[in-house]
């Protein structure tokens, strides 16, 4: 096998020699030329034609969505979880519904490093909570920006996940979010949309649910 | 010295022997209607997702348009997107060949002593034969989407770029279960082999050391990689290993991230109707101080293999704005009935038509775009309308072009011409240019017309012989007079 410098070197030597050959096509260039790019003028929706719309895609894609108000998210969620007979649930850290959960449920905090304990992420927790970034009508999509709280994997391992959405931070479409938020000047380690439970249709065209991912999500939404 | 054994293709291999697999495709009654159930049904979802005209068209104009600034940038798009990743953390390396690119991918698993490799979908790492490279290095490499996890078990390749194992049935699925996992006790329920799909991987993705990726889009201004799917395989295998190698094609980099809704957008719609993805996965820098999950490190793998080719000439050059959404193998005729596996390259249908011959070059490839009926369906659906069938037309030039004609544009070129092609054109075309031989040889057609065989080869295997008429229109005109 090569070793690491002698990789370095090539792909350096590859670099210089892809970037020359494409070069050498596009010198002389002219971008101030370039055809003027028309985006689609979709028809404008109020904020209430917004959440049916988000609500319809996320059901549509298998979602279950609750209306809810702030104050009634632990009980829902000690519902929810109740109805499948589960008594347990994995939250972020510093997660302000922590004592409203615990004075129900067996909260677990998300206060570990993943490496040292993947096994009991993936063997021995049934759900998880978390919150979201914001949200997008136009795909019934749920915005989650993971940090050192809520981890990407807090979201992705457990079979069921719910996610507490604020309907206040509905925005039409994606190019919106970006318009309004610019994430552009500083994007964090990751973003991830998610429109629903993780599903497939890779045998015959039959779509089954939990593939990989959650095979539930549960979608709070702060409605009130 | 570095030794890297650049090696043919594999693909370049099955790719000759296109009009033999063929043949034996057509005759397989099963995968014949496997396909045409799938390709019917991914019809259908793509026309519902697509309600509007004015909207589609729109939007194909102008992810057209986007990906024509991004290409006509492209080498400045990818040093802003090498420098962008390397200041948030992500290494970058450069492969010319599918060797160069395998090669530095085991050394980066070499270098965390990596023995498990989990895959998230990746055609162009179908492209490198990473798994056969990395199984003869004694890595485990196990594909994760369940697609390509059903064609690693069968030992195949994926017969479409996004539902790999789209040419079985759940009984063969089954059949396969069966003799290839443990406690698998069979059934033809498709709830039920997923989640035994589940439970096989989930233990993978808990053990593995390494996670490798494609990316959909890459964007320069932030240094972001972006993954599309539904599974979640592709977060697992960008999340759970504490290695995250990223490899792509140099064509997959954009300049904006507002360039991404629309392009977006037309990817799911086309692909499979769905308005989105369940997931879709940016990502910037490795795990960050303070972050309890994510890798440690991430690398991206950026491969030409042959697209620099295509880069060179401005009507092929279309060829690098595709976004794989496999929509043109869906509507294509030829594809819906010979099937992916048929083609022998690694992208099969109207794309694979006219991406092959970059990669593996004419020699291999000629007969591939002569396999078209030029209906015009691929080049319609295209989301980032790619002139398809003009391409096609294009390739069967460069194909049959004298081999010494400068400039030479192609890898191959005049690979498909013959010596008894070339001279009855050129006959053709003298008869046509000197009206004496013309007249000449009308006469001769009309008056020999009983010497013309009742076998014609191909040509009469389903139809009758062309009979040429006893007199000439001319003649028969100036009869009249």
């Amino acid at each position: 096998m090569s070793t690491k410098t002698e990789l370095q070197q090539l792909s350096s030597k590859s670099k210089s020699s892809i970037l020359a050959k494409l070069k050498a096509q596009v010198s002389g260039a002219d971008y101030s030329k370039l055809p003027v790019e028309m985006a689609y003028e979709y028809p404008e929706l109020s904020h209430q034609q917004q959440l049916e719309l988000f609500t319809n895609n996320l059901t549509a894609n298998h979602a279950q969505v609750i209306n809810t108000s702030k104050e009634s998210i632990e009980r829902i969620v000690a519902e929810e979880l109740s109805k499948r007979n589960l008594n347990k649930i994995l939250i972020g850290t510093n997660s302000e519904y922590k004592d409203g959960l615990s004075a129900q449920l067996e909260v677990q905090e998300y206060d570990f490093d993943l490496q040292q304990n993947k096994p009991y992420l993936f063997n021995e927790v049934a759900a998880s909570l978390s919150t979201s970034l914001c949200s997008i009508a136009q795909t019934g999509t749920i915005v989650l920006w993971p940090d050192e709280n809520e981890p990407r994997t807090l979201s992705l391992v457990p079979p069921v996940h719910f996610v507490i959405v604020d309907a206040q931070k509905l925005y039409p479409s994606f190019s919106d979010v970006l318009v309004k938020q610019k994430w552009q000047q500083n994007m964090p380690t990751n973003i991830v949309f998610i429109s629903g439970p993780s599903k497939t249709a890779d045998i015959q065209q039959t779509l089954a649910y939990g593939a990989h991912g959650p095979k539930e999500l549960v979608v709070l939404l702060i409605n009130v | 010295m570095l030794n890297i054994h650049e090696q043919e293709s594999k693909y370049a291999e099955s790719a000759r022997k296109f009009r033999k697999n063929v043949d034996r495709d057509l005759a397989n009654q099963e995968l014949r209607s496997n396909f045409r159930g799938a390709m019917d049904y991914l019809m259908d979802k793509r026309k519902t997702a697509f309600p509007e005209q004015d909207e589609l068209e729109t939007l194909r104009r102008q992810a057209q348009l986007i990906k024509q600034r991004c290409l006509l940038k492209l080498p400045h798009l990818l040093e802003e997107l090498e420098q962008n990743l390397t200041k948030n953390g992500i290494h970058v390396h450069w492969a010319e060949t599918p060797a160069q690119a395998n090669e530095m991918i085991a050394q980066l698993i070499a270098s965390k002593k990596g023995k498990t490799v989990v895959k998230g979908k990746s055609m162009v790492s179908e492209e490198t034969a990473l798994n056969d490279y990395l199984e003869q290095r004694d890595i485990e490499c196990l594909e994760s989407d369940m697609g390509e996890f059903i064609v690693q078990l069968a030992k195949e390749h994926p017969s479409h770029i996004i539902m790999p194992a789209i040419h079985q049935n759940k009984k063969q699925v089954a059949d396969l279960f069966s003799g290839n996992i443990n406690d698998f006790e069979h059934t033809t329920d498709v709830d039920a082999l997923i989640q035994q799909g589940r439970k096989t991987l989930r233990e993978k993705f808990c053990n593995a050391d390494v996670g490798i990726s494609g990316v959909n889009f890459a964007v320069a201004e932030t240094g972001t990689l972006c993954l599309v799917e539904n599974e979640g395989n592709g977060r697992m295998c960008t999340t759970v290993p504490d290695l995250h190698i990223a490899i792509t094609g140099i064509e997959k980099v954009v300049e904006h991230m507002a360039d991404i809704p629309p392009l977006l957008s037309l990817l799911t719609r086309s692909a499979t109707g769905q308005i989105i993805s369940t997931y879709f996965n940016m990502i910037s820098s490795p795990r960050k101080k303070g972050e309890k999950d994510g890798p440690e490190e991430v690398h991206l793998v950026l491969l030409d293999n042959g697209r620099s080719q295509a880069f060179a000439d401005d009507e092929l050059r279309q060829t690098l704005q595709c976004i794989r959404c496999g929509t043109c193998m869906n509507h294509c005729p030829v594809y819906t009935r010979i099937g992916g596996h048929a083609y022998g390259t690694v992208y099969p249908g109207p794309i694979g038509k006219i991406v092959s011959p970059h990669m593996l070059g004419l020699e291999a490839t000629s007969n591939l775009p002569t396999a078209s009926s030029l209906c015009g369906a691929c080049g319609e659906v295209c989301p980032v309308k790619i002139p398809i069938p003009k391409l096609l037309l294009r390739l069967r030039k460069e194909s049959v072009k004298p081999e010494s004609q400068q400039p030479v544009i192609m890898k191959g070129q005049g690979s498909g011409r013959t010596t008894l092609e070339a001279s009855i054109w050129k006959a053709w075309s003298l008869v046509h240019k000197v009206p004496a031989l013309y007249r000449l040889s009308m006469f001769m057609v009309t008056r020999f017309r009983f010497l013309i065989p009742n076998k014609l080869g191909g040509w009469t295997s389903v139809r009758t012989a062309p009979k040429p008429a006893a007199r000439t229109l001319h003649e028969r005109l100036r009869e009249r007079k």
